[in-house]
């Protein structure tokens, strides 16, 4: 080994070269907006009923969900009901018999009936429903989580303030936002935030220096190219650093919940995110999206949808009574949403599958000041249209915003100075629905 | 020293075969150096209209890395990085083009394209996914044949039988979709023509000009995927009339043969008529009313509403790949955005009339062009690499200049999922295009055992199971067949060591260390494909380069730690082996990692600040170069 040079190096070079580095990368300056909110003042006072939720977690139910066979069922309608039998709940109504644990906290539960939206394909529908807007060549819109944590601030400011299970990062980017209020996405729960800590091949110095080299290394690059994407990088090497420092990275940690726990949510991908997301609330994380796919049920609906259900009836009533018990409920809104219902129409020849059927669909609050034991909005017998109160994705994601104390109306321009709301376009602006509200 | 590179780099070229097509020119140098030639004129045109400059070239080592990623989806390796860099030849550029194209790298890129555009997925535990391996080899093998788009697009569109025969694999492209034919028809509109038609599906279009009435009359032709002899298997179950049936011997195989074998088939090629659904609410139709085919783009062809046609898809398909500009657009559009970085219009796969483009010369040439190479994307591409305008500079300030970002210098962007850790398995093995590829096998697995080995495969097996009408014979066939694998399993026959042969359970995607054409399709989640943004192959191209907060943690802490830096025996490490001086090691890291040498200022940095001699130092550098965004973007 020539350690020659090394000794021979200029050490004032190097000490100033280490200083640097420690001051943009290792915690003692960090950009401010990353701990408080942006939006500043307490718009949420000025609401009553609203403005009670501190954190969201969001279950998404991908693929389209059939709520005839779920939330709103038609008990005396066999035609468009097939084999499901309603049940009664906790609260002034009925469910499938495909969610039996569902039905014992209905009282904490507001069902609604009456969602609607125009769009019928996946891949839009799922684009709406996290963003309010309809996707345009020309510009990626933020999705909820970043909407939230934009407006809301970080509560625990070592934490992301978004954290997502199970989804596809393309439903979850903070679009024109940019990545410090993009969601971080888990890939698998029990594996919690996996390079969380330093490897023991590396040394503590090691890992600094490298970091500094890099720094250093990256300046030209920087200047020749001063894009969104690259800056989107250099706040991340931040946020990690910072977040490897983390007192609360446990929360990460699902192993560390007792067995009983961990069962009692179901040991598979979708509990085990329920429960992560408990543990993340707890810690201060402001929203966390859990997905549950597999609701495209054109083939064989009604043993793929008591399947999907068994699935989110375990997951779903344990969360909301762990969040009860632990007195979180009152602070934390959960909602079960999906982009589009399902086809009243059983179709035989594909062993009685249902299409998707955006004009009516299903949707649930619970928590975070939501009154329990009610239905909102009606549907027709057929479960077709909707009857009553009709509720839009842009109106839905506008009561999320009231739950929070969020103004959903309120503007905030891209890079582009092109005008965007968390409740959507002016033309199709939400309107939260109040009245579910205690 | 460097002649010798320059041989090594030659024998390297001519050892690589010929393509499997001779046909015509279509791998012609000359030939298609014109055509890139032409291509550029009209691009030098656009500028000159708008009285702007026309952008640099970039310099040997942005074009070296930038080829690389593009061509064969992953940066060179230390040696490929020296050759080119170190020999001083004016045709160089274009023998690293041909060398990329040849390559199996090339192919491994082109089938992640193509995967994530038809959403082709292995499957997972629980999915029936039987008919997953060969439509998947289908596509690896069309991909690595370099089977013409439109001959591709065709033998998708008009499939038809069982999906295990030999070469039959496009079957997999309706099973894919199994029960939502209609989002499969709204799928190959937009994946083929250019043309949006999922609202329609439901109701006229706010939004385009499609009406309801326009997408039943092109469903029309796709309709009709029944399986062969479909009721045959479901009276023979019947038969049965046990509950426990499911749970029996015999019941098991039966679930398996309908999983298996009978999920995997498709009994003719399109009905050419369809009934309007039950909710059809405009005038020109009636709910549950026949309606035949209609086209209303491309030629006008028709199907009867009188009675089946059997071969529509066939029609479908013909429609859809002969003059018809709407494939040929998105084709080349989609090609040009491969290569160029950025379509010629926005979004990719939207059918736009030349006339309404930037240059409808240049697009009426290239549409030509796709044509008149017989759409072999292979060469199509190859003329787009040989042109000036590939190789021109990124352009930061592209917004404000007013040239369509598609003719003004590749746009920086981050490498896609599949790129970064391609170029994280080149850092590792010496020879990346060498590594394992998924494997295909025709043995039947049954209860995760090859079974009747030597004696029958799925094809065979397949071909007899879907031939029975009558459902006693059914009855009888799954009968004895139990008896045939049953005793097969326990008797020391002749196919004993072929039993030993066969792995235990399918053989498919390879595992650890290959490219990620041949990983799991999609990888798993969690994996490091998935934290940097590879599609779930659940919606048309769905992949994205967003960063997050994982990624990061990756490049510290996960993989680039524990497969690269701290591996000793990385192939990025034989830099120290080659170079001789502290200096030289650090440029050959260079070479291998940024696919460039060290600017005099970094040389100076690194030999005053970080390297010491030490193997930790040189390991500090391959982790600090792999933080850099340099590494991460494609310039």
């Amino acid at each position: 080994m020539d350690l020659h040079k090394f000794h021979q190096a200029d050490e004032l070079g190097r000490r100033q070269f280490m200083i640097n580095a420690a001051r943009s990368y290792l915690g003692v300056s960090l950009a401010p907006m990353l701990g408080a909110s942006l939006a500043g003042n307490s718009f949420g006072q000025q609401h009553t009923g609203g403005a009670k939720a501190e954190h969201v977690i969001f279950l998404n139910m991908g693929g389209g969900m059939s709520h005839l066979d779920t939330f709103d069922t038609k008990p005396k309608n066999d035609d468009v009901q097939g084999p499901v039998e309603s049940i009664n709940t906790s609260g002034d109504f009925q469910i499938s018999q495909y969610l039996p644990e569902t039905a014992k906290i209905g009282n904490h539960l507001c069902v609604i009936n009456s969602m609607t939206s125009r769009q019928g394909a996946h891949s839009q529908g799922q684009y709406l429903l996290h963003r309010s807007y309809s996707p345009r060549g020309t510009i990626v819109h933020p999705a909820l989580g970043a909407w939230v944590v934009r407006q809301k601030g970080r509560k625990n400011t070592t934490l992301p303030g978004f954290v997502t299970a199970n989804t596809s990062p393309a439903v979850s980017s903070p679009g024109f936002f940019g990545a410090e209020f993009g969601g971080v996405p888990l890939g698998r729960p029990d594996e919690g935030l996996k390079n969380s800590s330093r490897p023991g091949s590396v040394s503590e110095e090691d890992f600094k220096r490298r970091l500094a080299i890099a720094d250093a290394l990256n300046k030209t690059f920087e200047e020749n190219y001063k894009t969104p994407a690259v800056k989107a990088y250099d706040s991340l090497y931040e946020e990690a650093v910072k977040l490897m420092q983390s007192k609360d990275l446990q929360a990460f940690d699902i192993n560390r919940e007792p067995g009983k726990v961990q069962e009692a949510y179901g040991k598979n991908r979708f509990g085990q995110g329920c429960l992560l997301a408990r543990r993340l609330v707890e810690t201060g994380v402001r929203f966390v999206e859990v997905s549950h796919g597999g609701w495209d049920t054109h083939y064989d609906n009604f043993t793929n949808v008591e399947n999907r259900a068994k699935t989110l009836d375990q997951a779903f009533s344990a969360l909301v009574n762990d969040l009860e018990t632990r007195g979180l409920l009152k602070s934390t809104l959960v909602v079960i949403a999906t982009e589009f219902g399902r086809t009243p129409r059983i179709v035989a020849e594909h062993s009685n599958g249902r299409d998707h059927h955006p004009a009516c669909f299903s949707a649930v609050m619970a928590g975070g000041g939501i009154a329990g034991g009610q239905k909102y909005g009606e549907s027709d017998k057929n479960g077709a249209r909707v009857a009553k109160d009709p509720v839009t994705i842009q109106d839905f994601n506008a009561t999320i915003g009231y739950a929070l104390g969020i103004d959903h109306a309120q503007v905030v321009s891209s890079p582009s100075g092109r005008p965007f709301r968390l409740g959507g376009a002016e033309a199709d602006l939400g309107k939260p629905i109040q009245s579910i509200f205690g | 020293m460097k002649s010798q590179i320059l041989t090594a780099l030659l024998a390297a070229f001519s050892v690589i075969p010929a393509s499997a097509r001779p046909i015509k020119d279509r791998t012609d140098q000359a030939v298609l150096k014109k055509a890139a030639y032409q291509v550029d004129k009209y691009v030098a045109e656009i500028f000159r209209r708008k009285k702007l400059t026309v952008p640099k070239v970039v310099d040997d080592s942005t074009f070296l890395r930038r080829s690389f990623l593009v061509a064969a989806g992953r940066i060179p390796t230390l040696e490929e990085a020296a050759s080119f860099l170190e020999i001083e030849d004016p045709s160089k550029r274009e023998m690293l083009v041909d060398y990329l194209l040849k390559s199996d790298g090339y192919r491994s890129h082109m089938q992640n394209y193509v995967f994530d555009l038809l959403r082709a997925k292995d499957g997972g535990r629980n999915e029936t996914n039987s008919y997953a391996p060969p439509y998947l080899r289908f596509i690896q093998e069309s991909v690595g044949k370099n089977t013409p788009w439109d001959e591709f697009a065709h033998q998708l569109v008009a499939a038809k039988g069982i999906a295990w025969d030999e070469g039959n694999g496009a079957v997999g492209y309706y099973i894919r979709d199994k029960g939502m034919p209609l989002d499969n028809l709204a799928i190959t509109m937009q994946i083929f023509t250019g043309e949006r038609l999922e609202c329609a599906q439901c109701h006229d279009s706010p939004t385009n000009k499609w009406e309801r009435m326009d997408f039943f009359e092109l469903a029309a032709f796709t309709h009709g995927q029944r399986e062969i002899n479909d009721g045959v298997w479901n009276k023979a179950r019947q038969s049965y009339g046990d509950e426990d049936f499911r749970r029996s011997e015999i019941g098991r195989l039966f679930y398996w043969l309908r999983d298996n074998i009978h999920y995997g088939t498709i009994a003719d090629q399109g009905a050419g008529r369809i009934k309007l659904p039950s909710d059809y609410q405009y005038k020109d139709g009636d709910p549950g009313e026949m309606i035949g085919g209609r086209t209303h783009f491309g030629k006008k062809i028709r199907s009867s509403d009188r009675r089946d046609s059997g071969k529509s898809r066939v029609e479908f398909a013909n429609w859809m790949t002969s003059q018809n500009p709407n494939f040929d657009y998105v084709a080349v559009n989609r090609m040009w955005e491969r290569v160029m970085g950025n379509p010629l219009t926005e979004p990719v796969d939207t059918y736009v009339k030349p006339e309404k483009t930037a240059s409808p010369a240049l697009v009426n040439y290239l549409m030509r062009l796709m044509v008149d190479l017989d759409y072999d994307l292979k060469a199509f591409q190859n003329v787009l690499f040989l042109t000036k305008t590939f190789q021109f500079a990124a352009n930061p300030k592209a917004f404000e200049v007013g040239v369509p970002q598609a003719f003004n210098g590749r746009q920086l962007e981050r490498m896609s999922a599949e790129q970064i850790w391609d170029s994280l398995v080149t850092l590792v093995a010496e020879h990346p295009d060498k590594l394992a590829k998924r494997k295909f096998s025709n043995h039947i697995y049954y209860n995760n055992k090859p079974v009747l080995v030597g004696e029958m495969t799925m094809s065979q097996l397949a071909q007899e199971v879907v031939a029975i009408k009558d459902p006693a014979k059914y009855r009888e066939y799954a009968e004895n067949l139990l008896q045939k694998i049953k005793s097969g399993s326990t008797s020391s026959s002749a196919s004993k060591d072929m039993m030993m042969m066969a792995s235990r359970s399918r053989p498919g995607p390879a595992k650890g260390i290959a490219r990620a054409s041949e990983l799991a399709a999609p990888a798993p989640a969690g994996h490091f494909l998935r934290e940097f943004g590879q599609s779930d192959r659940e919606l048309i191209a769905s992949s994205t380069k967003e960063a997050n907060v994982a990624q990061v943690l990756e490049i510290m802490n996960g993989h680039v730690e524990k497969m690269v830096v701290s591996n000793r025996g990385a192939s990025v490490y034989d830099a120290l082996k080659k170079g001789t001086t502290e200096a030289d090691k650090v440029r050959y890291i260079y070479y291998a990692v940024l696919s460039r040498p060290p600017s005099d200022q970094e040389m100076n940095m690194l030999m005053r600040d970080v390297i010491d001699g030490s193997t930790e130092s040189y390991q500090n550098l391959v982790a600090a170069l792999m933080q850099t965004h340099e590494f991460m973007f494609v310039q």
